[in-house]
C-alpha cells in the first residue's frame, strides 16, 4: 500500500520510471484541465458560492499597533437591525490560535506560536480581529462594526527589530522579543578571514511585501446534517480544519475544510485567515455564513513577508574562492510569531547561497515588534538572503576583476559538495548550465536607448530547497478508482492553489493507467473526503501528492493487470494498459484485447478492488537544535540563475526592464507549458519587490492607502 | 431620493431585473443578486481588473459604478464572451490555447479587457496590447502568455475571418457549435 | 466594498442636480462617471448619505424611463417644466464644440472620448495627450472631464493640461452661470472654487494657434498610476527664438502651478539657452509621500519641464517650418 524512500539515493521521490521517452501524457503540453472553466468564466472560488438566507460576518480590527484594551461593548452594535451576534474573544470556546507546523505533522515544541482568536486584553498590531460581528447583511454589518466600543489605552510600541532585541525595548510579548535563533559554526572562520586576500563587508535591507494575490481572503461556512462544520475557503492547508476543532473544542472529525480552486496563495494562504471565524459563526448561529475580507483588510492584517537585515562579511583568495562568510541575520516577525522560526531556519541554511564555502559563521535571530505579523511568502525565507549572498558576490568580483559568471562559476556547489549546515548535496547541480543558458540566450548588452539612458546588466543564482523539513514525517496519500465504464476517478487532498496542482496529478494517473485525460477526474482539497495530501507550500506538492498517484495508479494497474491475467491465464507480465487511441483504454497481451469496462468486470468477478489508495512518505530525518548541524534538512535542493538588463533614466530614476531570462532546472516538467508561467510570474514579483512602494511606515499604523501602495 | 432601485440590466444577453439597495455597486449587483459571479471582487479601487465588464461595450470597473447609474444597459461578462451552449469564443480558444489561465481569478477581467481592446479589429503590436492591458493585474503568469493570446486572437482573427464578432456572438445562421477546445478531463466537485 | 447605504437621485439636468445639492446640503455627493468618488466611498473614506446622479443629465431620452423599460430609480427623474436653457446647458455638458479658435469641452464627456475625438487631436493635442495618460481603459471609459475638474486632485492630468492651456470653466449653480479660470478654480488638495451648489458645466480652452508646440509629460511608478509629477508645455516659436511659452507643473504643490517667471524667463531665449533659463523652479511646495519625497517631486518637475521645452520647440519648429 505504501512506499517511501528514505535516503535514497538520486532525486528523492522524483517519479520512478526509467522509461521517460515513452512517456505520452506525462511531460506533454496538455492544455490544463481546468482551463476551460476558468476562461468560461464557471470556476466558482470561495467567495463565489452563496446559500440561501446566508449570513455575514466582519471582523472588528484594532486601529492602533500597540494598545492595552480596556472596555468592550457591543450593545450599541447588537441592537442594529439584521444583527445576529457580535463575538468577542470570552466568546471563544478556546481563544487560542496554536500555529505548529501545519499540516499532518508531529509536533515541534520549539516552534509552537501562539495568539488570541480574537484579542481580550491587549492588541499588538494595528489590524489585530478584536470582535466578530455576524449580521444578516453587508449593510448590516457596516453599520454594527462602527457601533462595537472599544477603548484602547495605547502602550508604547517597537517598530524595528533590532531595537526590540536591544535593552530597554518595549515587550511586545511578557516573554521578551526574540521568537527564535539559529546559529551556524562551520570551519575556522576566523583563520579563513586571516588568510585571505580579500575581504568584503556589506549589508543589506529587504521590506514587507504583500502576496497581493487577486482573490482577497474568503470563504462559506455551513453546518451539514451530520453535525460537521464545513468550511469552504480560499486556503493552501486544509488541514487547518484541525486546528479549527481545537479553537471550537469539538473533535477532528466534526470539522471539514474544502479548498475550492484557489485564486493564488503564494505563502499568504498558508496561514488560516477566515477560517476560525466563520466556524464561530456558523457554530453560533447554526445558519450559512460568508466571510470576506477586503483588499485593505488584507493589506492591512495578514501577514506579510519578513523585512530582514543581512550583514555579510565575505572572505576571499584572489582567484575568487570564497574563503568564509560571517552573517548576521535579523527578521521582523511583527506581533505574533506564526512560522517565523521556521521561516529564519530556511534563511539560514539557504544563507550562503548556491555555492561552496567551507568556513561559515551565521547568527539569525527574528524579533517581535508591533507591525503586522510575517510569516510564510514564496521561497519561505531562501529570498531575503539571495540579495546578501549576490550582492557580496558581485562585490567580490569587482574587487578582483571577475565578471559575475565567473566568480558563481568558480564557486557553485556540485554533487557531493556539504552545504553549511552539513547536508550533503546528492543529486545532480546543474547551476553552471543554468549561468549557461541565461548568458547564451542574453547575448551582448543593448545599448541604451537614448542620451539620458544607462542600461545595467546584473546576474543571481540561488538554490531552494523543495519539500518539508524532514523530521516533519512529510506524507501524502492519493486514491484511484475506476468506474464501471472504465473512467477514473482520483481523490487527493491537495489544494489547488492555480499552479495546475490538480491537473498535475490527472497526467500522471492517465499516464499510469493509459486512461485518456478526458476520463479521468480530479476531486482534490476536501479534508473529509479525499485523502489528505499535505500543504500547498514549500514546493512539496507535486512531490508529494504526484507519488503518491503514482503509487495508486501503479497498484491499480498491476491489480487489474493480475485478474486479467489469472482470467486469462496469460502471464501478467505480458499485458499491458494503454490507451486504445479511440478515447478508451484497453489490456493487451498476445492475442489478448479487453476493454477496460471489461477488466474492470473481471476484478469485481474476482473479488479484486478496482480502487487503490496510495501513500507517499518524505525522506526523514533528526529535528534540529539551535546549532545547525545536521546531515539532512530538505530532501533536496533545486538551482537557477537570472539574467536582467534594465534601461535606467538618468533624470528621472525611471527603471524599464529591457531583458530578463531565467534558467532553472525543473527536472522534467510534468506540463512543460505551465513550467515558463510559473517562473515568469516569480521574476514579477521579484521586480515588484525591487521597484513598488514600501507599505508600512516606522510606526506600525499606516493604513495602506489603497491596494496600488504595495 | 431613493434607497431601493429596481434595476433591468441585459447581462450576456438575459434581461435580469432586480430591486435591492440603490448604493449597490454594479459588481455587488451581478454578484450577489444575479448570480454571476465571473467579475471578481479584488480590490475595490478599480485598480486591479478582476471586476471588469464591458458596459454598453465599454471596458468598466464594476466596483466603480452604482448599478442604479445603468439602468437599462447591457453587460458582458466573460461568460458572454462564449458561443451558444458555452462553446468558446475565439478569444477564450486564444487563452485556452497559450495557457493564460493560471489561478484564473484575473482571467474573467483579462477576457473583457482585451475583448475591448480587439473590438475595432485593428491589428495591435504587442506594446499596444501590453498597453491596453494596463490596469489588469495577474500575478501568476507574468503577463507573457496572456499577451500571447491576445496576439493569437487578432492574427487567428486576420487569418480566418470569423463570423462571429469580438464578443463571440454569431450573426444569425451562423451558430453552428464550434469544436471544444482540445479535451481535458471533467473537473470534481 | 462595505458600503454605508444611501440614497440615490437621478438629475435629468444640472439645474435639477444644483437644486437638489442645495436641498442636500454639505450630506450630498454629486456622481457622474464615480471614478473618483467611488473608490473613496467603497473605502469608507466618504460616507453621502445621497448620491446625485448627473450622469444621465441632458440625454435624448432623459433618464432611465426610455432605457430598457426598467422602473425609474427614484421615481424622481424631473420631467417637463424645466425650462429649455436647462436643456441647452444639460446638453452642453456632453458635447465637444469648436470654432474660433476655441475647443469646448462638456463636462459629462469621458476621458476616453476627449483622448479620441479626432476634433480635439487636431484642435487642441496637448488635451488629448494628457486625456490617454489617465488611469486604464476603464477608468477613461467612465471617467468624466467635469468630474477630473471638480475633484482637483492636484496630480492629475486634466486640471494641470487645463491651467496650462488658460482654460476658462463655465460653471451653474442652476439659476446662473459664470466663468472661473481654472488657475483660480483650482485653490488647494481636493478643492475647487465650486461652491456647495455648483457644477462644472464645460471647459474652454484655446486651439493650438499656429506656430505652437506642446508637450505633455509625466513620471508614474508604473504605467495608469496617479504621476509623481507631471509637465505641460505650449512654446511658440519665433526667427529661432522663444516668443511665448507657457509652463504648469502638476505633483508640484496642492494644485496645478503655473510658472510665470519660467515662461518669462524664456522669451527670447534660443534652443541652446531653454534649459538655462528654465533654471531652478522657483515655488514649487511639493508633498513628501509613500510615492515620493518632496525633494525627488522638485527635482522630477525640473527634469520634466526641460524634456517637455524641448519636446514643444521641436514640434514649434516643425509646425512653423
Amino acid at each position: 500500500m505504501t512506499s517511501a524512500a528514505p535516503g535514497a539515493p538520486g532525486r528523492p521521490g522524483g517519479i520512478r520510471t526509467s522509461k521517460l521517452d515513452e512517456l505520452r501524457v506525462v511531460h506533454q503540453a496538455l492544455p490544463r484541465h481546468d482551463q476551460a472553466e476558468k476562461i468560461a468564466g464557471t470556476t466558482r472560488y470561495a467567495g463565489d458560492l452563496a446559500f440561501a438566507h446566508m449570513l455575514h460576518a466582519r471582523l472588528v480590527r484594532s486601529p492602533v499597533p500597540s494598545a492595552r484594551v480596556t472596555r468592550r461593548d457591543s450593545t450599541a452594535a447588537a441592537a442594529v437591525p439584521g444583527v445576529v451576534c457580535v463575538l468577542f474573544g470570552e466568546d471563544v470556546p478556546h481563544n487560542t490560535i496554536w500555529v505548529d507546523v501545519p499540516g499532518q505533522t508531529v509536533e515541534v515544541a520549539a516552534l509552537k506560536a501562539s495568539m488570541e482568536v480574537l484579542a481580550t486584553d491587549r492588541v499588538r498590531f494595528h489590524g489585530e480581529p478584536v470582535a466578530l460581528v455576524v449580521a444578516e447583511s453587508e449593510e448590516a454589518l457596516t453599520a454594527a462594526c462602527e457601533l462595537v466600543e472599544v477603548e484602547y489605552e495605547e502602550l508604547p510600541g517597537v517598530f524595528d527589530p533590532d531595537e526590540a532585541l536591544a535593552d530597554g525595548a518595549p515587550a511586545v510579548h511578557e516573554r521578551g522579543n526574540l521568537i527564535g535563533e539559529w546559529r551556524i559554526d562551520r570551519g575556522d572562520a576566523d583563520a579563513a578571514f586571516a588568510a585571505a586576500d580579500v575581504i568584503v563587508e556589506g549589508s543589506y535591507r529587504t521590506q514587507f511585501v504583500d502576496h497581493a494575490y487577486l482573490e482577497p481572503e474568503a470563504g462559506v461556512g455551513w453546518m451539514d446534517d451530520e453535525g460537521v462544520l464545513n468550511l469552504r475557503v480560499a486556503t493552501q492547508v486544509v488541514e487547518h480544519y484541525r486546528d479549527v476543532a481545537r479553537i471550537l473544542g469539538v473533535p477532528e472529525s466534526r470539522v471539514r475544510v474544502i479548498a475550492p480552486y484557489v485564486g493564488g496563495g503564494f505563502g499568504g494562504k498558508e496561514d488560516m485567515t477566515v477560517e476560525p471565524y466563520l466556524a464561530l459563526a456558523v457554530l453560533r448561529t447554526g445558519r450559512p455564513v460568508r466571510m470576506q475580507w477586503t483588499r485593505q483588510e488584507s493589506l492591512l492584517a495578514r501577514p506579510k513577508r519578513h523585512p530582514m537585515r543581512l550583514r555579510y562579511r565575505t572572505a576571499a583568495r584572489r582567484d575568487g574562492t570564497i574563503l568564509a562568510h560571517s552573517i548576521d541575520i535579523t527578521a521582523d516577525s511583527g506581533a505574533y510569531a506564526y512560522l517565523s522560526a521556521l521561516v529564519l531556519l530556511y534563511s539560514s541554511v539557504h544563507a550562503c547561497g548556491p555555492y561552496r564555502v567551507d568556513n561559515v559563521r551565521l547568527r539569525a535571530r527574528c524579533a517581535y515588534t508591533n507591525n503586522p505579523p510575517t510569516s510564510a511568502f514564496r521561497g519561505f525565507g531562501g529570498m531575503q538572503v539571495v540579495f546578501g549572498y549576490e550582492a557580496q558576490m558581485d562585490q567580490v568580483a569587482a574587487r578582483l576583476g571577475l565578471s559575475p559568471a565567473e566568480i558563481r562559476k568558480k564557486n557553485a556547489l556540485a554533487r557531493g559538495d556539504t552545504l553549511p549546515v552539513g547536508q550533503v548535496i546528492e543529486t545532480e547541480v546543474l547551476l553552471k548550465d543554468c549561468i549557461d543558458a541565461v548568458l547564451d540566450r542574453a547575448g551582448a548588452k543593448p545599448a541604451p536607448s537614448g542620451p539620458r539612458k544607462a542600461v545595467g546588466r546584473g546576474m543571481a543564482a540561488n538554490i531552494q530547497s523543495y519539500g518539508r523539513l524532514v523530521w516533519l514525517n512529510d506524507s501524502a496519500a492519493a486514491w484511484v478508482g475506476l468506474q464501471l465504464d472504465g473512467s477514473l476517478t482520483v481523490r487527493c487532498g491537495v489544494p489547488d492553489i492555480g499552479g495546475g496542482q490538480a491537473s498535475s496529478l490527472a497526467q500522471i494517473a492517465s499516464e499510469v493507467l493509459g486512461v485518456p485525460m478526458d476520463r479521468v477526474t480530479v476531486h482534490f482539497g476536501d479534508s473529509a473526503l479525499t485523502p489528505l495530501a499535505g500543504t500547498t507550500t514549500a514546493t512539496r506538492q507535486l512531490l508529494m501528492s504526484g507519488n503518491a498517484v503514482y503509487e495508486a495508479s501503479v497498484q491499480l494497474r498491476d491489480a487489474v493487470l493480475g485478474a486479467v491475467a489469472r482470467e486469462t491465464g496469460q502471464p501478467a507480465g505480458g499485458l499491458a494498459m494503454r490507451a486504445d487511441g479511440a478515447g478508451g483504454t484497453v489490456i493487451a497481451g498476445p492475442g489478448l484485447r479487453l476493454t477496460l469496462p471489461e477488466a474492470v468486470l473481471i476484478c469485481r468477478r474476482r473479488n479484486v478492488p478496482a480502487e487503490a489508495l496510495g501513500t507517499f512518505f518524505g525522506p526523514k530525518g533528526q529535528p534540529v537544535a539551535r546549532d545547525l548541524r545536521a546531515d539532512r534538512v530538505f530532501p533536496d535542493f533545486t538551482f537557477g540563475a537570472h539574467l536582467c538588463d534594465l534601461e535606467v533614466d538618468i533624470d528621472t530614476g525611471h527603471v524599464q526592464v529591457v531583458r530578463y531570462i531565467a534558467a532553472h532546472d525543473v527536472g522534467r516538467a510534468i506540463n512543460p507549458c505551465r513550467s515558463p508561467g510559473r517562473s515568469a510570474a516569480p521574476r514579477c514579483r521579484g521586480s515588484g519587490w525591487r521597484s513598488w512602494r514600501r507599505s508600512w511606515s516606522r510606526t506600525g499604523s499606516t493604513w495602506p492607502r489603497g491596494s496600488s501602495s504595495t | 431620493m431613493t434607497h431601493t432601485a429596481t434595476i433591468t440590466l441585459t447581462v450576456n444577453g438575459q434581461r435580469l431585473t432586480r430591486t435591492a439597495g440603490a448604493h449597490l455597486t454594479l459588481l455587488r449587483w451581478l454578484r450577489d443578486l444575479a448570480g454571476v459571479t465571473d467579475p471578481k471582487y479584488g480590490c475595490g479601487e478599480g485598480v486591479c481588473g478582476a471586476c471588469a465588464v464591458l458596459l454598453d461595450g465599454e471596458p468598466v470597473s464594476a466596483c466603480l459604478v452604482l448599478a442604479a447609474q445603468v439602468d437599462g444597459a447591457e453587460v458582458t461578462t466573460a461568460a458572454g464572451l462564449s458561443g451558444p451552449g458555452g462553446i468558446p469564443g475565439p478569444l477564450q480558444e486564444a487563452f485556452h490555447a497559450c495557457h493564460a489561465a493560471q489561478c484564473g481569478f484575473c482571467t474573467p477581467g483579462m477576457l473583457v479587457t482585451a475583448a475591448a481592446l480587439l473590438a475595432d479589429g485593428r491589428i495591435r503590436s504587442r506594446a499596444e496590447i501590453r498597453a491596453g492591458l494596463h490596469g489588469n493585474l495577474c500575478r501568476c503568469t507574468g503577463y507573457g502568455p496572456i499577451v500571447d493570446a491576445v496576439e493569437a486572437a487578432q492574427e487567428a482573427r486576420q487569418a480566418r475571418p470569423d463570423p462571429r464578432d469580438h464578443l463571440g456572438r454569431a450573426p444569425a445562421g451562423h451558430d453552428a457549435p464550434r469544436p471544444r477546445p482540445a479535451a481535458g478531463p471533467e473537473r470534481g466537485r | 466594498m462595505f458600503i454605508r447605504p444611501f440614497g440615490y437621485e437621478r438629475a435629468g439636468s444640472l439645474a435639477d442636480a444644483c437644486e437638489m445639492l442645495r436641498e442636500r446640503g454639505e450630506a450630498a455627493k454629486v456622481i457622474a462617471g464615480g471614478q473618483s468618488l467611488l473608490p473613496m466611498v467603497n473605502l469608507g473614506l466618504v460616507q453621502p448619505e445621497v448620491i446625485i446622479d448627473i450622469s444621465h443629465a441632458g440625454r435624448d431620452d432623459d433618464g432611465a424611463a426610455a432605457r430598457g423599460g426598467g422602473a425609474v430609480p427614484g421615481g424622481a427623474v424631473p420631467g417637463g417644466g424645466r425650462s429649455g436653457s436647462d436643456r441647452a446647458v444639460a446638453a452642453r455638458s456632453r458635447e465637444i464644440g469648436g470654432g474660433d479658435g476655441y475647443l469646448t469641452i462638456g463636462a459629462l464627456v469621458s476621458h476616453a472620448r476627449l483622448a479620441g475625438d479626432p476634433a480635439v487631436a487636431s484642435a487642441q493635442p496637448l488635451l488629448a495627450a494628457a486625456a490617454a495618460r489617465i488611469g486604464n481603459p476603464r477608468v477613461r471609459s467612465r471617467g468624466t472631464l467635469g468630474g477630473s475638474l471638480a475633484h482637483s486632485d492636484p496630480a492629475a492630468e486634466l486640471p494641470l493640461a487645463m491651467v496650462a492651456l488658460g482654460a476658462s470653466y463655465r460653471v451653474t449653480d442652476g439659476r446662473s452661470a459664470r466663468d472661473v479660470r481654472a488657475e483660480e478654480f483650482h485653490l488647494s488638495f481636493l478643492t475647487s472654487a465650486l461652491a456647495e451648489d455648483e457644477l462644472v458645466v464645460s471647459a474652454t480652452v484655446p486651439a493650438l494657434g499656429p506656430g505652437w508646440g506642446w508637450s505633455f509629460q509625466e513620471v508614474a511608478r508604473r504605467e495608469g498610476d496617479f504621476a509623481l509629477a507631471a509637465v505641460a508645455v505650449l512654446v511658440r516659436m519665433a526667427g529661432g527664438i522663444v516668443a511665448e511659452a507657457r509652463v504648469a507643473v502638476g505633483g508640484a504643490a496642492d494644485r496645478p502651478l503655473r510658472l510665470a517667471d519660467v515662461e518669462a524667463a524664456l522669451a527670447g531665449a534660443s534652443p541652446g539657452e531653454i534649459a538655462g533659463r528654465a533654471g531652478p523652479l522657483r515655488g514649487l511646495s511639493p508633498v513628501s509621500d509613500i510615492s515620493a519625497s518632496a525633494g525627488h517631486r522638485a527635482h522630477l518637475c525640473a527634469v520634466l519641464v526641460r524634456r517637455a521645452l524641448d519636446e514643444a520647440c521641436r514640434r514649434s519648429q516643425e509646425a512653423t517650418a
